[in-house]
């Protein structure tokens, strides 16, 4: 062999052997309820995203405790690159045994086969009945299920109650449709010069989808229709989408909304409510009580988020736990899986500003632990979240159609424009993504 | 013609040819090794090195060649499609948009940055008290570098509270309240502004040292023919610079054509698309889209777009004999 053959035979086995390393299937995980999850030892590698570390690292310290023979190292991964960093951790062959992730990217992993069908251990359990069927949904592909439920972070309706009176409203009747809320914000507003009606951080992309689409999907309809993998953009003609834009067009235009609302990206986020300036909020447990001082927690009433005909909805977002295909120890990662699930565990998530995913959890004593926090547990089934594989694209991001569609329709030229606008590019991201 | 042999090691043959003798046509042949050192010691010497560029540069070049006629998603097995990521590229709005932004972009904070940097040499050139001070001042916001002015920029952009609106309001020109990052040709002023200001340092750095080797001589004729300063800016330091000032732009181009960081930090390319780059066009495709093969091809789209740049630049602005 000469030189010049083996450096190119070095080079083509090179690449050789990195496509070979970067091409292959993991192998699948098989979980039967017999014998998965019962008598595991070693080590489980479970990832978290760092929002949610917090209520994850007590779990993790029960669970070592009660298990010496079984121990939780627990990886917090920035939100931002979570599935770029798992992606990877897949593709290189070294994935997690089980990963906390953001319900709303699960379709990502379950479309290409990456997580283990869990669907006999799912149904195997005692409560699967009391289990998020939103965040349950999200972890569904053709009728097999690819994770469990760990904690939900829903938006609703928060009310300072104190404004409310002032402005001789009733909590439930004045926030039964949009119509009734416009004008109680409207009439809050008029309370006094530096109290608002209503708040919305007007320049964050995930704020706005996580509390505006419950008013679009206690309707019934969604922004997009079909299976995951061969969805259609469902913009124009959208009664209920029309109608909310509608109506946080007015709150602006009225001024019932601060000026500050435009350029708000959220690093405030609920501070206003917080001060008792503000009397609407949509927001999350964890945006608005966790921080608020007692005596604003006692003003704060909570109601679902209302579509224009007079149906109730919520964002149904938080964290699946998933087994990757190929984990190391899959069986005792789902040991694991079913301590964080235990009620004990379930009920102490408020603590972290996000709710139990099971609707048992709202014991006596736990509604009075947190009175604030039963609200989507009463009514588990009316959580939403859109099982897609471009939520991200389409929502989140500040080039996401329905952020640049709510910004055009709510201080631009109105909705119209706006969601011919929507159409066009969420059906350009949805033929990318499912191309 | 001498013959020279080279030192040969004992008992070793085929190696030690005669380096120069005659070539195929007779004519003089190019010496081939070394008069001191055995003929393995150069390539010894240098295989770290190859190996290096190899395995981090030619292997993953090749491999990214590769993925991009792949449909290679982030996650999952991919497929070969040929061209097809390639014969879409233009079929893509936010990625022709991001490159029409992006010349946009370039056309505008070329010319500051050169015109800033070369006045800002001028005034630091002379070996005078003081100069060290300027040049230090001046530079420092490049050392500082984009990314933590950029995070710096995203507070004082703030409607109300931020010091740039403070400085406008004071100075009566807004009320304060411009909310400068969620309106897409506000944005492109601010951050074009804070591009020229840290970027121009280096092109001074540059250009001053190439003024300060222009000999003193031909400034001393200048003055005694009694030709003035722009004339002696316009006459003899910018022809005897030109070829810093063509190596200037160029940075400065390539630099404009591959921002990033500044956009990502301060409007990710909103409001909608209006502020996208091409680095954030292929950012997305990757990492948001998920979608590596489409993004390498852009990526390698970008490379040819600015290699040919760079050579028309280099043949606009050679020098002339």
């Amino acid at each position: 062999m000469d030189r010049r053959s083996f450096l190119v035979g070095g080079v083509a086995g090179a690449a050789t052997l990195a496509l070979a390393g970067c091409s292959g299937s993991l192998p699948k995980v098989v979980a039967k309820p017999a014998v998965f999850g019962k008598g595991a030892t070693g080590t489980v590698q479970v990832w978290c995203r760092s929002a949610t570390q917090a209520g994850l690292t007590s779990a993790v310290a029960g669970f070592n405790r009660a298990n010496p023979e079984l121990q939780v190292q627990l990886t917090p991964v920035p939100d931002a690159q979570y599935v770029t960093k798992l992606a990877t951790a897949i593709r290189g062959g070294t994935p997690p045994d089980v990963v906390d992730i953001d319900d709303i990217n699960s379709q990502l992993f379950i479309f290409r086969d990456a997580f283990a069908d869990l669907t006999e251990v799912v149904q195997d359990l005692d409560y699967v009945d009391a289990i998020s069927p939103g965040h349950l949904r999200l972890l569904e592909y053709r009728g097999r299920y690819y994770g469990l439920p760990y904690l939900a972070d829903n938006s609703q309706l928060f009310v300072n109650t104190e404004l409310f009176e002032r402005a001789g409203l009733d909590v439930q009747e004045s926030t039964k449709d949009l119509s009734t809320l416009l004008d109680a914000a409207k009439a809050i507003r008029k309370t006094g010069d530096d109290v608002y009606g209503w708040s919305i951080s007007g320049n964050a992309a995930g704020i706005i989808g996580f509390v505006t689409q419950p008013h679009v999907w206690a309707t019934g309809v969604d922004m997009m229709s079909g299976e995951v993998g061969s969805q259609r953009a469902d913009i124009v003609g959208n009664e209920a989408l029309e109608r909310m834009l509608e109506f946080y067009r007015q709150l602006w235009r009225d001024g019932v909304l601060s000026k500050a609302t435009y350029s708000d990206a959220g690093t405030t986020w609920g501070a206003d409510f917080r001060a008792g300036k503000v009397g609407i909020f949509p927001t999350s447990y964890g945006a608005t009580v966790p921080a608020a001082t007692k005596a604003m927690r006692a003003k704060m009433q909570t109601v679902l988020i209302p579509s224009w005909d007079g149906k109730r909805s919520f964002f149904d977002g938080g964290d699946n736990m998933c087994i990757p295909n190929g984990a190391a120890n899959p069986s005792g990662g789902w040991a694991f899986m079913q301590y964080a699930n235990g009620l004990r565990q379930q009920q102490a998530l408020p603590d972290g500003g996000y709710f139990p995913t099971r609707s048992d959890a709202a014991t006596p004593e736990y509604r009075k632990r947190f009175p604030l926090a039963s609200g989507p547990l009463d009514d588990i089934e009316k959580g939403y979240a859109p099982r897609t594989l471009a939520y991200n694209l389409l929502n989140n991001q500040p080039s996401s159609p329905y952020f640049a569609m709510f910004r055009e329709a709510v201080f631009g030229s109105g909705s119209a424009a706006a969601m011919k606008t929507a159409q066009s590019d969420y059906q350009r991201i949805l033929d990318q993504v499912q191309a | 013609m001498s013959t020279i042999s080279t030192r040969r090691p004992a008992g070793r043959t085929g190696v030690g040819r005669p380096t120069v003798g005659r070539g195929p046509g007779g004519g003089p042949a190019r010496p081939r090794n070394s008069l001191t050192h055995p003929p393995r010691t150069g390539a010894v010497l240098v295989a770290p090195a190859i190996l290096f560029v190899a395995v981090f540069v030619l292997v993953p070049l090749v491999f990214a060649l590769y993925i991009s006629f792949t449909n290679w998603p982030l996650i999952g097995s991919y497929r070969f499609i040929g061209l097809q990521n390639y014969l879409t590229l233009f079929q893509d709005p936010t990625f022709v948009h991001a490159i029409l932004y992006t010349l946009l972009y370039t056309a505008i904070v070329t010319l500051p940055i050169l015109a800033l940097g070369y006045f800002l040499a001028v005034l630091v050139r002379a070996r005078r008290r003081g100069s060290t001070v300027l040049r230090t001042v001046f530079f420092l916001p490049y050392v500082v570098g984009l990314t933590t002015l950029s995070f710096m920029l995203v507070l004082e952009a703030q409607p109300n509270s931020g010091a740039v609106n403070l400085v406008l309001r004071w100075l009566g020109i807004t009320d304060g309240s411009t909310a400068w990052l969620v309106n897409g040709p506000l944005a492109t002023v601010l951050i074009c502004v804070l591009v020229v200001w840290a970027v121009s340092g280096l092109t001074m750095v540059l250009l001053m040292s190439a003024m300060q080797g222009v000999p003193d001589e031909v400034y001393e004729s200048a003055q005694l023919e009694g030709a003035s300063w722009w004339q002696t800016e316009r006459l003899i330091t910018i022809p005897m610079i030109r070829s810093t000032i063509a190596l200037s732009v160029i940075i400065s181009v390539i630099g404009s054509l591959l921002a990033f960081n500044q956009f990502y930090i301060l409007t990710q390319g909103g409001p909608g698309t209006e502020t996208t780059t091409i680095v954030n066009a292929i950012y997305n495709r990757g990492f948001v889209n998920l979608q590596l093969g489409a993004a390498t091809a852009q990526s390698i789209a970008l490379v040819v777009v600015i290699a040919a740049v760079t050579v028309v630049q280099f043949w606009a602005l050679r020098e002339k004999d």
